[in-house]
């Protein structure tokens, strides 16, 4: 692919603090944009997505790159890179599905792609960490100019993240002290590819049965999302095949499937039993009564 | 703002003043502005791992990395794994032979994922080294020997 100087011709801005960085992004409207690692905005022109005319690189910002993890809740950063939650989170505690879904991706990448770029990016619906915040009941802290608030990930559109705003950290929390999760995502490759399908999965157990359960979904829809009518069908049921198989025909009948350049919405539907399956069984195998 | 974040960039140990824009990739200015031509540039898409170089300790693909974000960093490429008059690497030498290089394409963004892992895992298993290689392709060797050289570079150290 031809590439020249002239391609890049944004202006980047460097602020030293949180303030500055909102203050910019405010003045610069739809014009402008806040940047950690930048990986999208490098590939924009690849997908035909429209590039800003000025940046704000907010990834050096130290409020940004903070990550507590306090058994079952994480306060993130904006700018917390996936190889920081991969390292920092425990693979075999109650956020377990978020270390997984930042293992999703190549180190090289993971070490610049952060949480915030992952949730803002659209139209991306493969974003591997959203299903996992989603079904962590994760919160996100927004900044537009000096106006501070705080939504739920799961109500989060395009529109309430207007120009302007800035990601400025995310808050989750998982089911319970107790509770076992998983991230399973298809892939073409084995790895270091995007998913064509994907399901964060948390559940509570009473007794060998799941007494309250999360699910949500990834690149199958335009966005990700939890499917209630899924987590409904889990309550009561075993960790097995048969729970498994009856909860991935229900999801492919629940979900609006959209099909991409990798699988057409036919073959994400058809492999949604297999996915439960083997997230079920990921789940029974960690040897937990949650 | 931060003036501080100027347009300098320490690669290899070696402080550069550059003019570029922003936006210009890393690997690109590494390759046309400062003749490191050890690094390679393949997809531009950060998939096949032939650009990867050290940011401040941290693995990046430079293909899709602009160097506008390296300013004020310490960036190093295959060229500073051991300079032209030095012995090769233990890892380096381990690729040499295991016979882990073919058309060589692959090989500088290897390098620079291995040792990363070595540095990080410093005795990786046969997986850990197979996942590190999850965003680096070759399309010559089906990388058993890359694993192994990584594998004997593991054990050596021991």
């Amino acid at each position: 692919m031809a590439r020249t100087k002239d391609a890049y011709v944004p202006e980047l801005i460097h602020p030293d603090t949180v303030d500055e960085a909102a203050s910019e992004l405010a003045r610069l409207g739809k014009d402008g944009e806040a940047i950690a690692g930048a990986t999208w905005v490098m590939l924009g022109p690849l997908y035909r997505r429209p590039t800003k005319m000025h940046y704000v690189a907010v990834g050096r910002l130290p409020e940004l790159t903070n990550l507590a993890v306090n058994g079952e809740s994480a306060s993130i950063g904006a700018a917390v890179t996936f190889s920081q939650l991969a390292d920092s989170v425990d693979p075999d505690g109650p956020l377990a599905v978020l270390n997984e879904a930042a293992l999703g991706t190549p180190r090289a990448i993971g070490n610049v792609a952060t949480v915030a770029g992952n949730i803002c990016v659209h139209p991306y619906p493969a974003a591997d960490l959203v299903p996992a915040l989603l079904v962590l009941d994760a919160s996100i802290d927004v900044r537009n100019g000096d106006v501070a608030t705080t939504q739920q990930l799961a109500e989060l559109s395009n529109a309430s993240l207007g120009p302007g705003s800035l990601v400025t950290g995310v808050s989750a929390n998982a089911i319970s002290p107790r509770a076992l999760s998983c991230h399973e995502r298809l892939t073409v490759r084995a790895s270091g590819e995007e998913a064509v399908a994907s399901v964060a999965l948390a559940v509570e157990l009473d007794g060998g049965a799941i007494k309250s359960a999360r699910v949500a979904f990834g690149a199958l829809e335009t966005r990700s999302r939890r499917c209630a009518e899924v987590e409904a069908a889990l309550v009561g049921g075993a960790l097995g095949d048969e729970t498994a198989i009856a909860a991935g025909n229900l999801a492919a009948e629940a979900l609006d499937v959209v099909g991409g350049p990798d699988a057409p919405a036919d073959y994400k539907r058809q492999i949604l039993p297999g996915l439960m399956k083997r997230a079920l069984a990921r789940l029974a195998a960690s040897g937990k009564d949650g | 703002m931060n003036d501080a974040i100027a347009s300098t960039l320490t690669i290899n140990g070696r402080e550069h003043d550059l003019d570029v824009p922003p936006f210009y990739p890393l690997a690109v200015v590494l390759r046309e502005e400062l003749g490191l031509t050890g690094t390679k540039t393949g997809c531009f898409e950060g998939r096949c791992g032939a650009c990867t170089v050290s940011v401040d300790g941290q693995t990046v693909v430079s293909c899709i990395y602009p160097v506008g974000l390296a300013y004020g960093k310490s960036v190093r490429t295959v060229e500073g794994l051991a300079h032209a008059t030095q012995p090769l690497t233990p890892l380096q030498q381990n690729f040499l032979e295991a016979g882990a290089v073919q058309c060589g394409i692959c090989t500088p963004g290897m390098l620079m994922t291995l040792t990363d892992l070595l540095e990080r895992v410093p005795q990786p298993s046969e997986d850990d080294v197979r996942d590190a290689l999850a965003g680096n392709l070759c399309r010559c060797t089906g990388y058993r020997k890359i694993i192994e050289a990584t594998l004997a570079t593991a054990e050596a150290g021991s």
